[in-house]
C-alpha cells in the first residue's frame, strides 16, 4: 500500500477508535455510578463540535506559541502512529514522543496565561517525574528481548510467548502509565477538576478540537503499544478486543477511585516504578 | 480483516450511532424511565447482530459489506438516546451470539 495512504488510514483509525474508546469509558463509568451515561460517540461528537465553534484567544496568551502548541501535540501523536502501526519502528522513538508529549502538556498550560493552566503546567512537570520513569519499562523489555524494534519484539513473542507472562511487573508499570493518561483517572492530576480542565482550560474552538484529536490518538497509541509489546502478534480483531477490555478495566478503576492529591499520585507511581523495575530485574535474574 | 475494512466498520458504526441518536431524540421526547421494549429497535438490533456475527452465512454478499451493514444497525440501537435501546441490544446480542455459537462450536 502507498505509504501516505497507509499513514492516513492508520491515523483515521486511531482517531476514531480512540474517541469511541473514550466514549465507552464514560458509558461504563456512568453505568457503575447508576446513571444512563452519554452515548458512546459523545467524545467524538464533542471533538467535531469544537470545529464549528468560534475560536477565541485570551489576551494573556503567549502568541504564536499558544496556537502552535495545540498543533504540535497533534503532530507528535500522528508521528507516534507512523512509528508504531505504520513503520513498526523503535520503541525509543515512542519514548521520545511521550517525553515530548509531557513537554507540550507543560507548555500548553503555561502559554494561555490562565492560573489554572499554569497550575496544570506545574503538575505536568511534576507528573513527568513519575510517568517518564514508568515508560522506562522499555529497559526491562530490552533486557529480556535484546531489541527495541517493535517488529523484532513481536517476532520474539511469536517464538517465545507473550511478554505479559514473563515480565508481568513491567506490564503492570505500563498499565499504570495508561491509567495515568485516562480522563478521571486517580493519577490524572494535570486535568484535575480542582483546576477546571487543567492545561486545556483556556483552549477553545479549533484549538480544543486539535487537543481532543491528540488525546484520542494518544489513547489508541498507548493501548496499541501495550498490546503489541506485551501480548505479541495480534490480529486487528485482537487489537480491538484488547483495547475494549483495557478501556473497560480502566473505566472500572476510574469510576471507583477518587483523584489523588498530586503528591500522593506521584508517590504511588514512583513506588510502582521502583517495585516494577527492581522486581522485574530480580525476576529476570532468577 | 484488513485495515481498510477496519476503517469501514468504524465509520459504519459512527454513522449508525449518529443516525440512531438523531432518530431516537425525534421519537422519544422524554428521558428514559419506563422499561418498555421498542419492537422496531429490537428487530433492527437482531438483524444487526446477526449480520455482524454471522456474515459467513450470507454467501451472496461479501462479508465486509454485511458486517458494515450489521454494525450500522447495531450502532443505531446502541447509540439511541441514553437509556433507550439497552434491552434491545442485549436481546440482539444474545440471539446473534447463540447463532454464532451454534455455527462455530456446535456444528
Amino acid at each position: 500500500m502507498n505509504l501516505m495512504l497507509n499513514i492516513l488510514l492508520n491515523v483515521t483509525i486511531a482517531f476514531l477508535l480512540g474517541s469511541l474508546l473514550f466514549g465507552l469509558q464514560r458509558k461504563v463509568m456512568a453505568r457503575i455510578q447508576m446513571r444512563p451515561g452519554p452515548p458512546i460517540i459523545q467524545h467524538l461528537l464533542h471533538t467535531l463540535k469544537f470545529y464549528i465553534k468560534e475560536s477565541t484567544f485570551p489576551k494573556t496568551a503567549a502568541m504564536p506559541f499558544y496556537i502552535a502548541i495545540a498543533s504540535i501535540l497533534c503532530v507528535i501523536w500522528v508521528s507516534a502512529v507512523i512509528v508504531g502501526p505504520v513503520a513498526q519502528g523503535s520503541l525509543l522513538l515512542i519514548f521520545a514522543i511521550y517525553a515530548l508529549h509531557k513537554i507540550v502538556e507543560h507548555n500548553a498550560g503555561s502559554s494561555s496565561g490562565s492560573p489554572y493552566g499554569k497550575l496544570s503546567c506545574v503538575r505536568a512537570v511534576f507528573s513527568a517525574a513519575a510517568e517518564v520513569p514508568l515508560f522506562a519499562v522499555l529497559i526491562i523489555i530490552y533486557l529480556k528481548t535484546g531489541t527495541m524494534v517493535l517488529s523484532d519484539i513481536t517476532a520474539y513473542q511469536a517464538q517465545n510467548g507473550a511478554l505479559l507472562f514473563t515480565i508481568p511487573l513491567a506490564a503492570l508499570m505500563f498499565f499504570v502509565l495508561i491509567l495515568s493518561k485516562a480522563p478521571y483517572s486517580p493519577f490524572a492530576i494535570t486535568k484535575g477538576k480542582d483546576i477546571i480542565s487543567g492545561y486545556e482550560t483556556e483552549h477553545f474552538g479549533l484549538l480544543r478540537g486539535y487537543l481532543m484529536i491528540s488525546e484520542s490518538i494518544a489513547w489508541y497509541m498507548l493501548l496499541w503499544i501495550f498490546l503489541t509489546v506485551f501480548l505479541g502478534p495480534l490480529s486487528l480483531l485482537g487489537y480491538l478486543v484488547g483495547m475494549v477490555i483495557i478501556s473497560v478495566i480502566v473505566a472500572f478503576i476510574n469510576a471507583t477511585t477518587p483523584m489523588l492529591n498530586p503528591n500522593h499520585s506521584i508517590m504511588v507511581q514512583v513506588t510502582l516504578v521502583f517495585i516494577g523495575i527492581v522486581g522485574s530485574i530480580i525476576l529476570l535474574m532468577l | 480483516m484488513n485495515e481498510t475494512s477496519y476503517l469501514l466498520y468504524l465509520i459504519s458504526f459512527v454513522l449508525g450511532s449518529v443516525v440512531g441518536l438523531v432518530l431516537s431524540y425525534q421519537k422519544y421526547k422524554s428521558p428514559f424511565a419506563i422499561d418498555k421494549i421498542d419492537v422496531l429497535a429490537l428487530i433492527i438490533s437482531i438483524i444487526g447482530w446477526f449480520l455482524t456475527l454471522n456474515s459467513p452465512l450470507l454467501t451472496f454478499i461479501p462479508s465486509y459489506i454485511s458486517i458494515a451493514i450489521g454494525l450500522f444497525l447495531v450502532a443505531m440501537v446502541l447509540g439511541m438516546r441514553p437509556g433507550y435501546g439497552r434491552y434491545e441490544t442485549i436481546i440482539g446480542l444474545l440471539l446473534g451470539g447463540i447463532i454464532w455459537l451454534l455455527r462455530t462450536v456446535a456444528l
